[in-house]
């Protein structure tokens, strides 16, 4: 990662976290009906990785010298940065609605995994959110076309927006940053 | 005994639930990460069932989301650090996949509130944990054999090229486990649609 528009087209490409980590396909199958609600879902998974990356930037100084006790921060990072973000959302909104993630906890696992530190943090954040965003807005775009396409019955529902979703990773393993 | 064999295959988390495909995308690319990775769950599925119980019963309603959450992340924390003394190779393979069962959505899934009598709780996440782990190694066996040309390690064709290398990758992955819903869908006789 050399510069902020290489994190940002990365995470869009090859770093997508739904197309090419596989994560998140909870929101990915259950809110991208419509558009709306997959840029609703994306927008509020976004602020939770910008506040998870922010913590997780504050806490940088933080030195732990066992891998598990790294863990239970990453860990506790996600949670709070869910929970915080719940706080600002109608009550009827749960945590458990998509808000707690595996793309928000996949996130900021993966910053501590490949040791990102600094500032570089929220814009590995920003970045990965956004990717998350557009990633659920264009597959709630071709939810909408596949709607009025003549499927077959077994296929129709899920099992036609993961062969879909598998292509459209395929078409961004092309892109190599 | 009838919750059981429900959740096993007639309510299969993974197949007719449409749950769990984080790992059955992003981990099961061969049969032996699948067994690894749904034996974890079920067993976590299972206390963080039993914890989530008495929990329901000593705090108050507001409090429950934060107290499930922490049972959950002290659980997957506790898991991580007991494979890492027994087998480190599991948990380098699982690799971020491990500590992710803290949002996996099967998990989260069953934090849900119900009326079951305590046995039922547990049948239940028995039930389920083993129809997780056994989706988790149906689709390792295909993406194996299509990615690898092996069952559980054992090499099956004499050339060096597996059939579909696609088939060990993630875009692989998503498309092999539509292909076996959709396979599902059509023995059942029904579409893969969701219902809340």
């Amino acid at each position: 990662m050399t510069s902020g528009l290489d994190v940002l087209v990365q995470a869009f490409t090859s770093g997508n976290l739904i197309l090419a980590q596989g994560l998140g396909l909870y929101a990915f199958t259950r809110y991208t009906q419509d558009v709306k609600k997959a840029a609703k879902s994306g927008g509020i998974t976004l602020a939770a990785m910008l506040l998870g990356g922010f913590i997780l930037w504050v806490a940088d100084g933080l030195a732990f010298n066992t891998e598990t006790a790294e863990l239970g921060l990453y860990l506790l990072v996600a949670t709070c940065s869910a929970l915080i973000v719940r706080m600002f959302l109608p009550a009827k909104f749960s945590v458990r609605d998509g808000l707690f993630d595996s793309a928000l906890v996949g996130l900021i696992l993966l910053l501590g995994r490949d040791g990102v530190s600094g500032v570089n943090v929220l814009w590995a954040s920003l970045a990965a959110g956004l990717g998350y965003l557009i990633t659920l807005v264009v597959m709630a775009t071709l939810r909408e076309r596949l709607e009025l396409a003549p499927i077959p019955k077994a296929l129709r529902g899920v099992p036609i927006i993961l062969i879909t979703a598998g292509l459209l990773a395929i078409a961004i393993m092309g892109f190599r940053f | 005994m009838k919750i059981f064999w429900e959740n096993l295959f007639r309510k299969n988390p993974v197949f007719v639930l449409f749950l769990g495909f984080v790992p059955a995308v992003a981990v099961a690319s061969s049969a032996e990460a699948g067994l690894a990775l749904g034996l974890i769950t079920g067993v976590i599925l299972v206390l963080t069932t039993i914890l989530n119980y008495f929990l329901s019963l000593l705090l108050p309603k507001n409090a429950r989301t934060v107290g499930q959450l922490v049972v959950l992340i002290i659980l997957t924390v506790s898991a991580h650090r007991i494979l890492l003394t027994l087998n480190p190779q599991v948990v380098g393979t699982l690799n971020i996949f491990l500590p992710l069962l803290v949002a996996n959505s099967l998990v989260i899934y069953s934090l849900q509130e119900n009326d079951l009598p305590f046995g039922a709780v547990i049948l239940d996440s028995i039930g389920k944990s083993l129809g997780f782990l056994l989706a988790l190694v149906l689709i390792g066996i295909v993406r194996e054999f299509f990615g690898y040309g092996t069952f559980f390690g054992t090499k099956l064709f004499t050339s060096d090229l597996p059939p579909l290398a696609l088939a060990s990758t993630v875009p692989g992955g998503m498309i092999i486990v539509g292909l076996l819903l959709a396979l599902v869908n059509m023995v059942r006789g029904q579409g893969g649609e969701l219902h809340d």
